[in-house]
């Protein structure tokens, strides 16, 4: 099919499936977990119209920001062939390390120490993945200890020096009509997508998790690369842990045990191949707003939450699933045809 | 200073000191694995504009040569020179800033990557910018002006046949205009049209000044392209030659360190059987193939030829069930065949030689034996230890009726050579009671002498009754060695040769279409 000299007029519907743009979101699997979370939204919008009001809005923004950037740092580590199991544990140091600052550094200097905590963590497993060359699980799940023994030591219950302005700036009303931590996802989501797709650097993580000996076969800096992905998911997580701070106004160094197993749910939602080497920053963010509102939706559906996870795993699967079964129902129709 | 001339090629004792211009100087080469020594004391220089070949049997060492001047490997001792620069690095990287590209016999392409992407992120840095639009369009440049203006580059890697992706690779090595361009079997997976666009580019380097690499095992090839060439036996220089200087069966000899013909060994008479035919189908249907008739008798050597991408790849993963297809008619051993998977195709009686060793063939993890009884694990059956011990005469046969060099079963497959390793595909099909065996190109980028083995192995299995479906890129093999020979053109049976009229000219006319077709027949 790649050998066609003469590719023909195509009709305007499939044209438009297979422009530059689309056929990259096919390729990173990307338009299942985006068809997903647009039947998702509607389902809800149906069931709780209330949820476009402005404080509605809002507190979703706030519950699936976090979920989101810890889902892009795991996305990252997912991309170069790794898992991160200490993603939860590094959003909680970042957390209690900001929220600590917060009490005596101005803004900024907090922010800057928050993401240098992370960064630190990020480095640590990086090294020891991309430099020793010890698998990606191992590192992580024992710097998960030791980082999660850190954060305890930093802050050992809820606290920290928060001010309400900052929540104002991260997660309240600053902006008219659209939620603020909506427009810093945005933000930092932007900000990835062009590190990860319009530069060398961003193609060359791909790479590294396609294929590490062809990469390096091809004279490229494999291990750099990994050390990069692990540094800059590092600081998505880092910013993720901020929000999060900031929407629930508290450093607390539980507060990002939750987001491991859901950011692995959403990176898998999204359609990332967990070999590496695929996957798309959208279909992540779609992903974990679908995930992080699942809870919601059932109590305003009025269903038991017990059965969140069940749901949660119902579309996990069935979005996973619909592309593999919808291949095999094409094949069949083109082979009856022929 | 001037070595005995035998008749051109010469072996040598002592490297020639390098004249003050050579680009290239390799001097006294040398490369440890451990206890093993690859590459031992090889030195030889390459003037610009010149072609210069390294030849050699599998385990030669000439891959590890030329990764060595690749800078994809480090040299225990010795120095490689480029343009002045010393490489010693080990890091491609290094090398490619020095002016050296080359074009790897395992492609060293991303194939989750498009064409484009694989063609344009390899150099510069890593904190430049990238669009999709720019590097399409610098990739559209490079392959038209590169006269391989049938490769999208928009396309996916892995969508491309094998013979593209060769192509591609070769085109990058190219983009990174090279002084020194090292090309390590780049011409093994590419068709006859493919080696003269190869020869063709190689010609327009040389006379910039570029120098090239050739390694080949294709000793047609290096007449026409090789300028001079280096023989390597064992890790050792075993001789050099020049252009016009030498014969075929001299190099042979010098490479085999013995008297070798490349003779290929002539089909054993059919035998005349009242058995059903092993293979017969009628009219097969699949991605690919548009309606393909092929009958098979027991004891037939049956060739396939044709360009690459014109079904081959299809009719024998069809054939063995790996991709679904359908028939109007279709047997095997006589037994009608519905829908085919490999373990049911097994079961009937078919074996199969996947086109990629690596990927297809073989777990490279794990040991040779278990390899070898890789379609024979039931699953009820005992596994490990006490099974390789009860089929441990089986596989001392055939690893040794097929000399596969290996310290034995519990080495890891991917240790072998690649010569061995094939052998171990093909090898796990002996003595096990076969009806039809599918070959995939299995001489593709092995030395002569597992080559001859092959054949050998090939000719006694047709002598026992075997039919035997076989796929060659080399037309000279489907001549010489089958009994009858189809070619495939667009996924449908262009000409089907025997006797008097299997000839090479023959394969390769039906090959690039119907036009020479007819001349056959007249």
């Amino acid at each position: 099919m790649t050998t066609a000299t003469v590719r023909p007029r195509q009709a305007g519907a499939l044209r438009l499936w297979n422009a530059p743009g689309i056929t990259r979101l096919r390729r990173e699997g990307a338009v299942a977990p985006i068809t997903a979370f647009v039947a998702f939204f509607l389902v809800y919008v149906i069931i709780n119209p209330g949820l476009l009001t402005r404080f509605q809005l809002q507190t979703a923004g706030n519950l699936v920001v976090p979920l989101a950037l810890a889902a892009l740092g795991q996305l990252i580590i997912v991309l170069v062939g790794g898992i991160d199991i200490s993603i939860g544990a590094i959003m909680s140091l970042a957390n209690v390390v900001f929220a600590t600052a917060m009490v005596s550094l101005p803004v900024p200097l907090a922010i800057l120490a928050g993401i240098a905590a992370g960064l630190a963590c990020g480095l640590f497993n990086g090294y020891l993945v991309a430099y020793l060359r010890l698998p990606a699980i191992a590192v992580t799940l024992a710097s998960a200890f030791i980082i999660g023994s850190i954060s305890r030591e930093v802050m050992d219950r809820p606290g920290g020096g928060i001010t309400p302005e900052f929540y104002l700036a991260t997660s309240g009303e600053l902006l008219p009509f659209i939620p603020i931590s909506l427009f810093w996802l945005a933000v930092i989501a932007t900000g990835l997508w062009f590190v990860l797709q319009r530069t060398a650097l961003g193609r060359h993580i791909y790479g590294v998790g396609s294929n590490m000996d062809s990469v390096s076969a091809a004279g490229l800096n494999a291990r750099g690369a990994q050390l990069a992905a692990f540094a800059l998911s590092s600081v998505i997580v880092s910013f993720g842990a901020i929000m999060l701070a900031g929407s629930t106004i508290t450093g607390d160094p539980r507060s990002g045990d939750p987001y491991l197993l859901s950011s692995i749910a959403a990176v898998a939602l999204a359609g990332a191949s967990f070999t590496g080497g695929r996957g798309s920053i959208i279909g992540t963010i779609l992903a974990a707003c679908t995930l992080g509102l699942v809870g919601s939706l059932l109590f305003f559906a009025g269903i038991n939450s017990y059965w969140q996870y069940v749901i949660s795993a119902l579309i996990v699967i069935s979005v996973v699933g619909i592309p593999v079964i919808w291949k095999k129902i094409y094949l069949a129709l083109r082979k009856a045809n022929s | 200073m001037e070595s005995q001339s035998t008749g051109g090629a010469t072996a040598i004792a002592v490297a020639p000191p390098a004249p003050p211009e050579a680009l290239l100087v390799a001097r006294n080469l040398t490369k440890h694995y451990g206890a093993v020594t690859a590459v031992d004391d090889v030195s030889f220089y390459c003037l610009p504009g010149e072609v210069h070949a390294l030849v050699g049997e599998n385990g030669a060492g000439k891959s590890t040569v030329a990764k060595m001047l690749a800078g994809a490997v480090a040299p225990t001792s010795g120095l490689i020179t480029a343009g002045g620069v010393t490489l010693d690095t080990g890091r491609i990287r290094d090398a490619r800033l020095a002016g050296v590209a080359c074009a790897f016999q395992e492609l060293a392409l991303v194939q989750d990557w498009t064409v484009a992407e694989n063609l344009a992120l390899p150099d510069g840095s890593p904190l430049r910018g990238f669009s999709q639009r720019g590097a399409a369009k610098a990739a559209e440049a490079l392959l038209s002006g590169l006269d391989l203006t049938h490769i999208d580059p928009r396309a996916q890697v892995e969508t491309l046949t094998l013979a593209d992706r060769q192509l591609v690779e070769i085109a990058r090595a190219i983009g990174a205009k090279p002084k020194l361009l090292i090309l390590d079997e780049a011409s093994s997976a590419l068709a006859p049209p493919g080696v003269a666009w190869l020869f063709t580019r190689i010609r327009e380097l040389t006379a910039i000044g570029t120098s090239v690499i050739y390694v080949s095992h294709r000793l047609g090839e290096l007449a026409e392209i090789a300028d001079r060439g280096t023989v390597l036996r064992d890790g050792r220089v075993a001789g050099e030659f020049h252009r016009g200087s030498w014969t075929e069966n001299q190099l042979i000899s010098m490479m085999a360190g013995r008297e070798a013909s490349r003779a290929f060994p002539a089909a054993p008479p059919l035998p005349v059987s009242d058995r059903a035919p092993v293979l017969e189908v009628e009219n097969l249907v699949a991605e690919g193939l548009n309606g393909v008739s092929l009958s098979i008798k027991p004891g037939e050597i049956l060739g396939i030829g044709g360009l690459q991408g014109h079904g081959q790849a299809e009719l024998l993963r069809a054939l063995y069930g790996a991709i679904p297809a359908s028939a109007d008619g279709w047997s095997i051993d006589g037994r009608a065949v519905k829908r085919l998977t490999p373990a049911r195709a097994v079961r009937l009686g078919a074996g199969y030689v996947p086109e990629d060793r690596k990927r297809e063939g073989l777990a490279l993890e794990m040991g040779v034996g278990e390899n070898l009884l890789a379609p024979w694990f039931r699953p009820a059956q005992l596994g490990g230890a006490p099974r390789l011990a009860s089929e441990k005469n089986w596989m001392s046969g055939v690893l040794g009726s097929l000399s596969v060099r290996t310290r034995g079963p519990l080495e890891a497959a991917g240790a072998l050579s690649g010569g061995n390793q094939q052998k171990l595909v093909f090898g796990r099909w002996l003595d096990r009671d076969r009806r039809l065996i599918l070959l995939h190109d299995p001489t593709r980028g092995i030395d002569v002498r597992a080559k001859q083995e092959l054949y050998r192995a090939i000719i006694d299995l047709s002598a026992s009754g075997v039919g035997v479906l076989w796929f060659s890129t080399e037309v000279e093999e489907l001549v010489h060695v089958c009994h009858r020979v189809v070619v495939l053109y667009q996924g449908k049976v262009a000409d089907e040769l025997d006797g008097d009229r299997l000839t090479a000219e023959a394969v390769v006319g039906a090959a690039v279409g119907s036009a020479s077709k007819h001349k056959g027949l007249s």
